[in-house]
């Protein structure tokens, strides 16, 4: 048997290291569904004692790279230790407004393997994705129901982009008059997307509708 | 190139029979000569599953030097280039095989003139079962979706590794006390890990050596029985759980769906594949025929084997 003997937080994730925070995310709550307790996979494998060692491993390593700080220390003892490929510094060059919902990315090349409930998952979130961006306004509702599905919390948004949460709940609420002024919301609603790796130029544009739609009906 | 593929995977009635007779008849069919081989001895019925009767002849005249070539033995079936060598007619005792005949089979068996050769294996981890599986240098293991059948994936694969090491570690260059590790008479069964552990105190030099040794193998996983509603993930899983926690290489070749006319196919002695092609299971079997043959077309043509 064999454990997590010299593999990197990113490697024992199974994850590149540009990835995002849903992908870290994502990664995690797969590591648990093969290592938890209650998983058909391992319960036979490891021993109560091996199993919980493993898991504070991966709970080390997620509670890690989803703390920017954390991470960008963490990669920096990487490349300093020579373990890290140089290209990728946390924060420059991390994938951020790439589309998680790629129509090429869901299909698997390996259908007898494909992961059903995962797609299945991934159907509607994208389902519900491009129902939202199809429309041309776009309200804090909408927004809201998106990182719902996404599995994402408020607060996680606040400490990625640091808005904080009275704006975001502002956002989501469409309290127009708790909202700052354009600028910051623009960039706001753009950092909002980027961590749900949503177009965030179809966000910004459709929530401005919105809110000058709320404002015309008054 | 010869391609030997031994089909074992511990647990009883996960359908390893099933598979076999499928995947030779499916391989067979697209050109390639085969041989599916009944090694499950004293429990043979792998015929039963190709739709054949009692073949005539079988695995004994070789045994008992009838016949001087293994091949001599193997029957044709009703799927043109594929044919069959039973263990029907050995002897009442021969789940007990010596010794001297296993390694003469195992042997043989490296020497058949066929594109592919697939082996049923009986169930559990005996020595024959044991050794036949590690006739080639990559196996496949058969399961179902349960909790009970992965238990015995696991306990298969470390079977296969503690044979593997034991056959190296008796060798008189070893310390006695690695022996011992290895031996039935050692009071505590011990794994892998604990293994490598005692070679490493004694002979840091060979521990690498193992270990490459154990990683030369390669396992190959199929989910027989597989139901609507079920993980279908968790195949995948096991494969990567399995790269991550085990010396070789893992991959996992796909899920069988359950279908209730599998077991009418086997009441009406036919060969399910053969009889229902179009079903979910059969296409499931072609997708899994085709990642072991990686669509390789049949280099040689069919032989006429009397």
């Amino acid at each position: 048997m064999k454990y997590f003997d010299g593999l990197n937080y990113y490697e024992i994730l199974k994850i590149p290291e540009n990835s995002s925070f849903l992908e870290i995310k994502q990664a995690y709550r797969d590591a648990v569904s093969i290592y938890g307790e209650d998983s058909l996979v391992t319960y036979s494998l490891f021993s109560t004692d091996e199993r919980e060692k493993i898991l504070k491993i991966i709970e080390t390593a997620f509670l890690t790279l989803i703390d920017g700080n954390q991470r960008a220390a963490y990669d920096r003892m990487l490349m300093d230790s020579g373990q890290s490929d140089t290209k990728f510094i946390s924060g420059q060059s991390q994938k951020q407004s790439q589309p998680v919902f790629d129509p090429g990315k869901a299909a698997n090349d390996d259908p007898l393997a494909a992961d059903a409930t995962k797609q299945i998952q991934a159907d509607e979130e994208k389902q519900l994705s491009d129902e939202i961006l199809s429309k041309s306004s776009v309200s804090g509702n909408d927004l809201k129901k998106l990182r719902e599905a996404l599995g994402v919390e408020i607060h996680e948004i606040h400490s990625l982009t640091r808005i904080s949460v009275s704006v975001l709940n502002a956002i989501e609420e469409n309290r127009l008059e708790s909202l700052p002024p354009d600028t910051y919301l623009r960039n706001f609603l753009k950092l909002y997307a980027e961590v749900l790796q949503i177009d965030p130029l179809k966000i910004v544009d459709g929530y401005f509708k919105h809110i000058s739609m709320v404002q015309n009906t008054d | 190139m010869t391609e030997i593929y031994p089909i074992g995977g511990g647990k009883g009635g996960v359908g390893k029979s099933f598979v076999v007779a499928g995947l030779g008849a499916l391989i067979a069919k697209w050109g390639h000569n085969v041989v599916v081989i009944d090694l499950d001895l004293g429990a043979s019925n792998l015929h039963t599953l190709l739709g054949m009767k009692r073949p005539k002849r079988g695995l004994n005249r070789y045994i008992d030097k009838t016949v001087r070539r293994l091949e001599s033995v193997a029957v044709p079936t009703m799927i043109p280039n594929l044919f069959f060598i039973s263990s029907m007619h050995c002897s009442m005792e021969i789940a007990n095989l010596l010794h001297a005949h296993k390694l003469k089979i195992i042997s043989a068996i490296q020497k058949l003139p066929f594109d592919y050769i697939l082996l049923d294996l009986g169930t559990g981890t005996n020595f024959n079962t044991l050794d036949f599986f590690l006739t080639s240098k990559e196996g496949i293991l058969i399961g179902t979706p349960e909790p009970t059948s992965i238990e015995n994936f696991f306990r298969f694969i470390s079977a296969v590794y503690f044979r593997i090491l034991k056959q190296t570690l008796k060798r008189s260059e070893f310390h006695s006390a690695v022996k011992d590790a290895v031996t039935e008479m050692s009071s505590a069964p011990a794994g892998t890990h604990d293994i490598l552990k005692i070679v490493s105190k004694y002979h840091p030099d060979k521990v690498t050596d193992l270990k490459n040794k154990l990683s030369e193998f390669k396992f190959k996983l199929i989910l027989n029985q597989f139901r609507k509603n079920m993980d279908s993930t968790l195949g995948n899983k096991i494969e990567t759980v399995c790269n991550r926690h085990f010396h070789s290489n893992f991959q996992f070749l796909g899920n069988i769906r359950y279908d209730g006319q599998i077991h009418d196919a086997v009441f009406s002695r036919t060969l399910y594949v053969h009889k229902y092609p179009h079903t979910q299971s059969s296409s499931d079997l072609k997708k899994i025929a085709e990642k072991i043959t990686r669509n390789r077309r049949p280099t040689s043509l069919p032989k006429e084997i009397s």
